[in-house]
């Protein structure tokens, strides 16, 4: 074996070893760098940045006409009652007995549910979140519903456009009482028994 | 495709998984394969680099060991088909770049058959892979280990206090933290490091909310009470008493400081690490000051060149030849098998990030560096992701103990901070340590195997 044989399968062990760092870093690529962002069509982009225009299905079905401007759906009247926290009165505070199912009301999937169990969900473009929404408005782990003492809590993640509960700002976990609308990006959903 | 995982019912439309279990496990087989051709490589570069000729010990180096990692691939497939894909091909790339420059410094000093480090080496891989593989089967889910915080604890200290007795303990090189029964010998505190990570998470996630929500403020950082300073004063004790009593300093700094990061994890509060680095340090100053080992590692960091320090017995003359070690290496390294590692004591268990810093340059070290990073940045991702708090810790915990042992080993041949004599993950020989790296990657693979478990909804 002469040197320069040597010296050349040194360079390319040394080369092999750094392509496997780069290969590895290019598989979790989506971890590293956060998942590459979906665009929306835009009739959908202008209902995120500014008032809801999907309905909840059930709404849909009996009254809304498809491009009707600024439907009220059912599922926000409670919003517009005049007492501050009052919603929480009116609905009960959303626990692992009563809420069975959760139920998308707004955004693309709008209509479909998923059962809830007693597992904490988490909320995010990231693939490993157990609700994925990969839309412009999300962050890689946006939100998080965990169960405290029973009772189902939204946490969010320090998302970068936020989490809305009934229209109000998350800031710290809140209990999620039935029936009321969690707001990430253009996406809604609810609690429901 | 699986459109739907049988353990969610079907909940209507728009429910498919991404990243289907069998793409993950493909990318880990394909990563395995490439892992296992470059251990072999290096194996073959020793050879050629040594003796001038490749001979069978590249089979029987080699092959055990790939034939392990892809039996312990293809049992995840069954038991774990949601692991994470990356850290079984990281932790076999180490072990196999570990076990050819180990092989090289046998083949300098003679040693053949179960004389070969290497050899050993091999079989102790063979044990700890299937101590890993036993533990994906068996734990299937990792919330058992919960129930048995207590026992854990319990565990944990007899076997810390196992080298003290007489009969079984052993001293080797002033260090008394072995245990020797018949022909083998084994460092118990290894595997304690494990139930210890195990044990903080339980007894953190039972009583944090104590430790994070009372306190009062000084200069806009909460401090606990009093009365809230007894668990890290106790494990404060028995770290120092570790330092005392067994002359291990690392192992102290690894106890004190896993705990002090779950402890800082669990509440979120600063003060923690304030406190807990003030302590150990307040107790390394003490100890350097009293006891003449420690204060002879302090001079040796100091200044190594010195010739007092060099030529003294226990002074820096290991130190300085890992340093000369690495010079000799420069950017690309002397090429595997044919530097001169053996000249540095322990160039096979302690240096060896000396030895492999001179045979592959500076480029092969970062590259080595990468890998850990990559590791704990995945074990870390685990435990970000997590569902349950126990488990979150848990993450936290094991992957920060493989992050403190490398800062402290390669930190200390670097000199950065004093040497002190705790294992290389992977990568330096010795049988306790490897076992115990393994557990901890089996752990992890069971902790990501649950936590992916289900995307539910994709929108």
């Amino acid at each position: 074996m002469s040197e320069l044989t040597l010296l050349i399968l040194q360079f390319a062990f040394l080369a092999l070893l750094w392509i496997f760092v780069f290969v590895v870093v290019y598989a979790m690529r989506s971890d590293l760098f956060g998942r590459r962002v979906k665009k929306l069509p835009d009739a959908q982009a202008a209902g995120a940045a500014g008032f809801p225009t999907a309905a909840p299905a059930a709404a849909v079905s009996t009254n809304a006409p498809p491009r009707q401007q600024a439907p009220v759906p059912q599922s926000k009247v409670p919003t517009f009652t005049p007492l501050e926290g009052s919603s929480a009165g009116t609905h009960p505070r959303a626990t692992t007995g009563n809420a069975s199912r959760l139920v998308i009301t707004a955004g693309t999937k709008s209509g479909t549910e998923i059962p809830l169990g007693t597992m904490p969900l988490t909320i995010g473009r990231s693939t490993d979140s157990s609700v994925v929404i990969r839309d412009d408005y999300t962050s890689t782990h946006h939100a998080r519903l965990m169960v405290w003492n029973e009772e189902w809590m939204l946490q969010d993640l320090d998302s970068t456009n936020g989490t809305f509960l009934d229209g109000k700002r998350v800031t710290s976990p809140v209990n999620v009482p039935l029936n009321t609308p969690i707001k990430i990006g253009a996406t809604s959903f609810e609690l429901r028994r | 495709m699986i459109e739907a995982s049988p353990r969610v019912p079907d909940a209507g439309r728009g429910i498919r998984r991404i990243r289907v279990p069998q793409k993950l496990r493909n990318l880990e087989l394909f990563l395995l394969v490439v892992a296992c051709g470059i251990n072999a490589f290096a194996v073959v570069l020793v050879q050629l680099g040594a003796i001038g000729t490749v001979d069978s010990t590249v089979i029987t180096l080699c092959a055990s060991l790939s034939v392990l990692v892809l039996g312990m691939h293809f049992a995840l497939r069954y038991v774990a088909p949601n692991a994470d894909p990356f850290i079984l091909p990281v932790a076999s790339i180490l072990n196999g770049i570990g076990i050819a420059v180990i092989y090289h410094i046998d083949l300098i000093n003679g040693d053949t058959g179960w004389d070969s480090t290497a050899i050993r080496q091999v079989v102790w891989s063979a044990i700890a892979l299937i101590c890993a593989i036993a533990v994906v089967v068996i734990i299937r889910n990792h919330r058992v280990l919960q129930r048995y915080t207590y026992v854990f604890m319990f565990a944990a200290f007899v076997l810390l206090l196992l080298p003290m007795l007489p009969g079984v303990g052993q001293e080797i090189f002033g260090a008394r933290v072995w245990i020797h029964i018949g022909p083998f010998s084994f460092q118990p505190g290894e595997i304690a490091k494990i139930l210890l990570a195990i044990f903080f998470a339980g007894f953190l996630v039972q009583r944090r909310d104590t430790l994070s929500l009372v306190g009062r403020k000084i200069l806009g950082v909460r401090f606990p009470r009093a009365r809230d300073l007894g668990p890290i004063l106790v494990i404060w004790a028995l770290s120092m008493s570790v330092i005392v009593f067994q002359r291990d300093l690392g192992t102290a700094l690894l106890y004190f400081g896993l705990f002090v990061v779950m402890l800082y994890v669990a509440t979120g509060r600063t003060s923690w690490i304030l406190l807990g680095g003030g302590l150990f340090l307040a107790g390394a100053i003490i100890a350097s000051q009293t006891l003449t080992y420690v204060n002879d590692r302090f001079s040796a960091w100091l200044d190594p060149f010195s010739q007092k320090n060099y030529g003294e017995d226990g002074g820096s003359f290991q130190l300085v030849q890992g340093i000369f070690g690495l010079a000799n290496g420069g950017l690309i390294g002397t090429g595997l098998g044919r530097g001169r590692p053996d000249i540095t004591p322990l160039g096979q268990s302690d240096f060896i990030i000396s030895s492999i810093g001179e045979e592959l340059g500076l480029a092969g070290i970062f590259a080595i560096l990468c890998l850990y990073l990559l590791l704990i940045a995945r074990g870390l991702r685990i435990s970000f992701a997590g569902h349950d708090d126990f488990g979150r810790l848990l993450g936290v915990g094991l992957s920060f103990v493989i992050a403190l042992q490398c800062f402290v080993v390669i930190g200390g041949v670097t000199r950065v901070i004093p040497l002190t004599g705790l294992t290389t993950p992977f990568l330096a020989s010795g049988g306790s340590s490897l076992m115990a790296n393994w557990i901890i990657v089996a752990l992890l693979l069971r902790l990501s195997d649950t936590v992916r478990n289900q995307p539910r909804l994709v929108i």
